[in-house]
This record gives C-alpha cells, structure tokens and sequence, in this order.
C-alpha cells in the first residue's frame, strides 16, 4: 500500500472533505516540464472553499511549479486549471481582485521603497485595507522609507505577506510563507492567516516544511509527490486514523513484518517501525505475541507523517 | 486615474535622468515653438528636432520601464494588461494628439506626417527601451543610409509628397510596437541565471538583465549561450584536473578566472571572435560600396568593440558580490587586502584578451576594406588598445558603481579612445614607427600603467563588499 492509497481509499471512519462545498480550483490532468524533466504528470486536484491547505512535498517535488501553474505564472503543457469556476489560461479578468499571492522569493521591484510598492500596488485593486496594512508595517517593523533592495530576505517576505493579505483576498496562496521569517514573525503571520480565515469563503494554500504551522493552522493536508496529489485530507483525519507501531525484539528483524493496513514500514536495529493506516488493535497484539516482541502504538505527528509519506 | 499616475510615476523613480533630459529637451522645443508663433518660422526645424529627441528619449525610459514591470508577478495585479493600454492612451494623448494640435495652431506643414512621425518615434524609442537587441531591427535602416545615401535622400524627398507615407509611419509603429511590447506581455518560466560576468558578444553594451527581471531569449541565443556554457564548462574541468595534479599558486589564479570569468577561456575568446567576425563580415560586405574607408575610424571602433568589456566588468562584479562571500570563504585569504590583489590579478587576463580582440579586429576590418597600410593600423591598434585596456579596467575596477556614472565613464573612455588612435595614427604617419610609436607607447601606457597601479592600489585599500546591489 502507499500514500495514494490514503486518497484512493479513505476509511468508512473519516471524515471526507466538504465536497458539497464550491471548488475554488478544480486542476484535471495537469502536465508541466522543464526541457525533458517532467515536474507535473496529470495532476488532478480539488480545493473546495474555506479551507486552509498545507502543500507537502520533498524538495523538488514540484510545489512552486504547481503553484505558479494554478495562478498562470507558468504556462503549462497540458490538462486544465479552473479557478473560481473559470478556466485559468492567464491571469486576468476582475477575479484577480480575489487573489493574493506570496512567491517563494520577492525580488521584483528593487529599487522602489516600501510605501511607493504598496501605493503602487494598492491603486489596482478595488479593495485595500490601507488600516491593516499601516498595523503590519508598524507592528512587523517595516520602514516605509526603505527601499526593497535594502530589505533583508525576511522583511521582503512580510512586505509580500502584506501585500498579499491587504486586498482581503478570497484566496491566498503562499509559496514557503514563512521559510526565512524568524519566530516571532511566523507566529504574528500564522495570527494573521487565521483571522483572514475567520471570515467566510476564505481559501488558502500554502506549501511550507514547517509541519508545526499546518499543525496550528488545522489544514487539510496535501501530498505532492511524483508528479502528481497523492491524497489531501484533513489533519484530524490523518492524526485519528494513522498509528506509528514498533515492535521490538532483542534479535532484530529480518525484513519489516507484513501488516494489514501498513503504508510504510523500515527495520532499524531492535524495532521494526511501520506506519498503519486504520490499526487493527487485537490483531497486532496477536502478531506481537507470536513473533515474541513487544509492541508500541504512538500518535505520529505530522512531520512523522511527512518524513514517512513524502 | 490612480494606476495611471503610478505608473507615470514610476519612470521618475526609476530613470529620473531619463525625465530630466526629456523633459529638458520638451521643455526647448515648447520655447521655440512659441518663438515660431512670434513670427520665426526658420526655428520650426529646430522645434521638431528637439521635440522629435524628447519624444525618443522619454518613450526609451517608458520602454525600459515596461521590461522591468512585466514581470510575471505583475500580471495578478487586477486588469494589469487594460490599465498598461490606458496608460498607452495617455500617453499617445501627451506626446502625439497635443504636439499635433500644437503643429497646427502654429501652421506647421506636413501635419499628418508630424503626427505619424512623433508616433514612430515614441514607438522606435520605446522598442529601444523594450528590448535590448532592438538595434537589429533599426541597425538595416542606417545600412542603407550608409550604403546608399542619395538613394536614401531620394526616398525621403518622395515620401514628403506622398500621401501614402502617414499610413507606412503607421504601420512601421504598429510593427515596432507589435515586437516591443508582445513578448513582454507574454508569461513564461525563468530561465536559469546566468553569470553576470558572462560575455557572449551577443550584447556587447553594458546593460545586462535588471535583478529579478525576466530573462528573455529566442533559440538562437539560446544555442549560442549553450555552446558558450559548454566551453566555458570544459574550462573549468581541465583546470580542475591541472590544479588536482599539481596545485601552484598559478593554477588556483587560473581557477579563480575560471570562476569569474567563465567566457574568457581560450575556446569561447575564439567563439566570441567568430561570431563578432560574421556580424562585423556582414557589415563590411553591406556597406561594400562607400567609396571613403578612413583607416582611423576602423581601428578606433575595434578597439571600442574590445574595450566594451570593461562596463560589464564594473556592473557584473557590483552583481556578483553576494557570490562572492563564497570565494572569499573558499580562498581564506590571510587579509582582505589579499583577496583584493586576487581578485585585482586574476581580471588583469582581461588586459591581453581585449588587445587580442582588438588585433583581430583591426586586421579583419584591414583585410575587408582593403587597407593601405595595415601595419600602420595593426601598430597603432597594439599600443593604444593595450593602453585603453589597462585604463578602462582600472576605471571600472575602482569607478562609480551607478548606471549615470558607469555611463558617464564609459563615454568618456570611448571618446578618449577614438581620439587616441586618431592622434597615434597621425603621429607614427608623421615621425615614423620608431620615434612616433616610442612617444605614443610612452605617452598612453605610462598613463595607463599609472592608472592601474593606482586603482589597483585604491582596490587593495577597500574592504571587500558582499553587500546584495539595490537594483
């Protein structure tokens, strides 16, 4: 079994994901390739409203392809994306007004200072709030005099984050929010996506490394890997339903016991580690007690999750 | 309204001597013009000129601001697209529609040509500012004057009269727009970054890609820049393995320039000289017919050609300054000034490459027009190119780091150049190889030899500067 299996056959037991509610994006049969590297092979990919979704993925995996390809910053080979119920073949039309965007890295517009960016930027849009956006300068420390070349890697991602976040999109996908911002900064930007998302019909997606974000967010997780979304569930779906077992035995293993259930397993020293997706209690007791090994049941967390699946 | 002003702007903040010198220049076409209205009507020329000259320069800046705000990122700004048309109209409105207007309240002839003509400007200024190989589509025109030049006359004289011209100048502006601003306006992925101290001779002026602006290539670029890459990769291999298997003091200098400067090994100097050959073949066979070939002006452009290196030089190493914390880290120079002598001693290579371009150069353009004497060029090319060479690196080595000053500088090397071997060549003409070469090598390599040490020495005083450039 694998980490596709988690999308291909989720349990009578969990909770699916709200498909009554309206898909922000609908991705079907998603291509997309660097010279002869294939990054995107036919991704197929929902994400209803409302939510906040946590892309995973190893690096490489295509995560930042993925998200330029939905917003149509990169041209894609093949299949189609449909964004607010229309196809995305550019960006353009008055949907763009509902969109908000942090990239990876902000280096556009170096020589302008801070306040001329956001005047700049505030002039397309039919809404701006001009309040939050002097909150977070100030509170996030931003001089509105500095020119962007002069930010650090750090502040140039909380101008993006204000940028993003002042038209009060209906979507905000971020690419890596928070990789260069220090503690204090994550935790002010996490604060201010969850009151974004207090308000009704606010979608976001954000692919990031730090597992403990997604954990504080509650997302729903979604898996990038070869190529395409190998499953996107909630994060209370995946706590309740997946178990780290390991058995130990003072001979070791072998090879990793065969379980019902198992999507991952690896022997190390002593333990046979495996990672189950519904755990028939009973039954692995039984397995123990017939191999002679001791068994542990442990809540994974989600970089447990990660590092297994990814 | 707002998103108009913005963008009108941001030319301010970006190319303020751009809106000085355009504005300087609309500013005196408006005075003469009203000087027209007084009763002058011979300053009406002088008026158009001057206006047609704002019109150019002002639409260069608005072209370069376009390349740089056409970043992909830009175009999830709302309705980006529909509010850069009505900036368009706007500004069409500013500098065609009013100036037209103007013409005809002061009476001025050729009205509609005047309208069309101020529309083919701003459009050829603005593909100049768009894009930077522009000079491809507008270099053919300047051929043909220099080829053919009453034949051009002839033309020009004809499409004063005929009333189809307006709809050509047309045309020819919807063409040039059509090339300007379409690919701009196209989203496509990064292409990878390149070394800001490349030199393919593909653009041989100084101004390389902004920080964070879109490279834009077509496929034959691409292929040359692969072909460049390759080299410049098996470069790097072999003095790899020479340094493994022997590591001196000399082979770490060839890996350091390896590093730095990845297109100036011996197999892409030669693909550099190749290609430069070709275009300047193609030259030469275009502008075959000119009667008058003066020896001056061909060996002054070589060594102009050549010398085009060094702003690159200046505006590539203010580039590459956060890489090179890594050099730094990775020679563990025992001081800082010692990793400027380094850094000082391995461009010093740029030195002989530049007066062996320029040799070729000069005998190529010898060989194409025929020359009379051109050992007197090749003479006179060796000593005042080794003389430039040595100055413009010690000028872009410790010279202004900024675009106007970079520019300022590099006008004046070029000017200072072009009038060097002009007076070298007439002085070893007059005295003879052996007294006018001597006074020519002592003159130009004891003040160039001078310059060097000196920024050379200023250099080694600095710290070095790891600094990201602000853009």
């Amino acid at each position: 079994m694998t980490a596709s299996n988690l999308a291909a056959a989720p349990s009578a037991s969990m909770p699916a994901l709200d498909l009554a509610a309206p898909a922000v994006l609908q991705v079907r049969g998603l291509e997309k390739s660097f010279k002869k590297r294939q990054v995107l092979k036919g991704l197929d990919w929902s994400v209803p409203s409302g939510r906040v979704v946590g892309l995973l993925g190893r690096n490489g995996a295509g995560k930042t392809t993925l998200l330029r390809c939905l917003l149509g910053l990169s041209p894609i080979d093949g299949g189609s994306i449909e964004l607010f119920g229309d196809p995305m073949l550019e960006p353009g039309g008055d949907r763009m007004h509902r969109v908000g965007f942090v990239p990876q890295t902000f280096d556009l517009f170096p020589w302008m200072k801070v306040r001329a960016y956001l005047d700049f930027t505030a002039a397309f849009y039919a809404r701006w709030d001009a309040t939050l956006v002097d909150r977070l300068l100030n509170e996030w420390e931003l001089d509105a005099k500095q020119k962007i070349g002069e930010l650090s890697q750090g502040q140039r991602q909380k101008l993006a984050i204000v940028r993003a976040i002042a038209p009060d999109p209906d979507l905000l996908v971020l690419d890596e929010p928070v990789a260069s911002l220090d503690p204090q900064a994550r935790r002010a930007f996490m604060g201010e996506l969850l009151a974004l998302m207090r308000a009704p019909g606010k979608t976001v997606i954000f692919s990031t490394h730090i597992t403990a974000d997604l954990e504080r967010a509650d997302a729903d997780i979604a898996l990038l890997r070869d190529g395409r979304i190998q499953f996107t569930r909630p994060l209370a779906e995946l706590r309740e339903s997946l178990r780290r077992v390991v058995f130990t035995r003072a001979e070791g293993w072998s090879h990793a016991p065969v379980v019902a259930g198992a999507l991952k397993s690896h022997v190390q020293g002593e333990q046979a580690v495996l990672l189950i997706e519904n755990p028939l209690l009973d039954s692995l007791h039984a397995f123990a007690d017939r191999e002679n090994a001791s068994l542990r049941v442990e809540t994974p967390t989600l970089e447990d999750l990660f590092v297994e699946l990814a | 309204m707002n998103v108009i002003r913005q963008l009108w702007m941001q030319l301010f903040r970006r190319l303020p001597v751009v809106v000085v010198v355009a504005n300087l220049a609309r500013v005196a076409a408006v005075y003469f013009a009203f000087r027209t209205w007084d009763g002058s009507p011979r300053m009406m020329p002088l008026t158009a000129t001057l206006f047609g000259l704002a019109t150019w320069i002002w639409h260069i800046g608005q072209g370069h601001l376009l390349r740089v705000l056409c970043m992909p990122e830009s175009f999830l700004l709302p309705q980006f697209r529909r509010r850069l048309l009505e900036y368009g109209a706007v500004d069409g409105l500013m500098w065609v529609l009013v100036p037209t207007l103007v013409a005809a309240a002061l009476h001025a002839p050729y009205l509609l040509l005047v309208a069309c003509g101020s529309l083919l400007l701003a459009s050829l200024g603005l593909t100049m500012g768009a894009n930077r190989t522009a000079g491809l589509y507008i270099w053919p025109i300047f051929v043909l004057f220099g080829w053919m030049p009453r034949l051009f006359l002839e033309i020009l004289e004809q499409a004063l009269q005929s009333p189809l011209t307006p709809l050509l100048l047309i045309a020819a502006s919807m063409l040039l727009l059509q090339l300007s601003i379409r690919p701009l306006l196209r989203i496509e992925d990064r292409e990878p970054d390149t070394s800001p101290l490349e030199s393919t001779s593909l653009g041989r002026t100084a101004s390389r890609s902004i920080p964070g602006e879109l490279r834009r290539t077509g496929a034959f670029t691409r292929r040359i820049s692969a072909l460049f890459d390759r080299a410049s990769q098996r470069a790097m291999d072999r003095a790899l393995a020479m340094y493994e298997k022997y590591p001196t003091f000399t082979r770490r200098m060839v890996l350091v320039r390896r590093l730095l400067l990845p297109h100036d090994n011996p197999e892409a100097i030669a693909l550099r000289i190749a290609m430069v050959a070709v275009i300047v073949g193609f030259y030469f066979f275009a502008v075959m017919h000119r009667q008058h070939f003066n020896p001056v002006i061909i060996g002054g452009y070589a060594i102009m050609v050549s010398v085009s290196r060094f702003p690159q030089l200046n505006a590539g190493m203010v580039r590459m300054r956060p890489n090179m914390a890594d050099l730094y880290l990775t020679l563990a120079p025992e001081t800082r000034s010692e990793y400027q002598k380094t850094i000082s001693d391995a461009l010093i290579v740029l030195v002989p490459i530049s007066i062996l371009t320029a040799l070729i150069y000069t005998a190529l353009g010898a060989v194409l027009v025929h020359a009379d004497d051109p050992w007197h060029m090749l003479f006179v090319a060796a000593i005042v190119s080794a003389s430039a060479s040595l100055a413009a690196l010690a000028v872009h080595l410790v010279g202004p780091e900024g675009m106007t000053g970079r520019r300022l500088v590099n006008a004046v090397l070029i000017f200072g150049v072009m009038g060097v071997y002009w007076g070298g060549y007439w002085l070893v003409g007059w005295a003879g190889y052996v007294i006018g070469g001597s006074v020519l090598a002592s003159i130009t390599l004891g003040f160039s030899f001078g310059a060097w040490f000196a920024a050379q020495r200023e250099y080694q005083l600095r710290s070095p500067c790891f600094d990201t450039p602000i853009g």
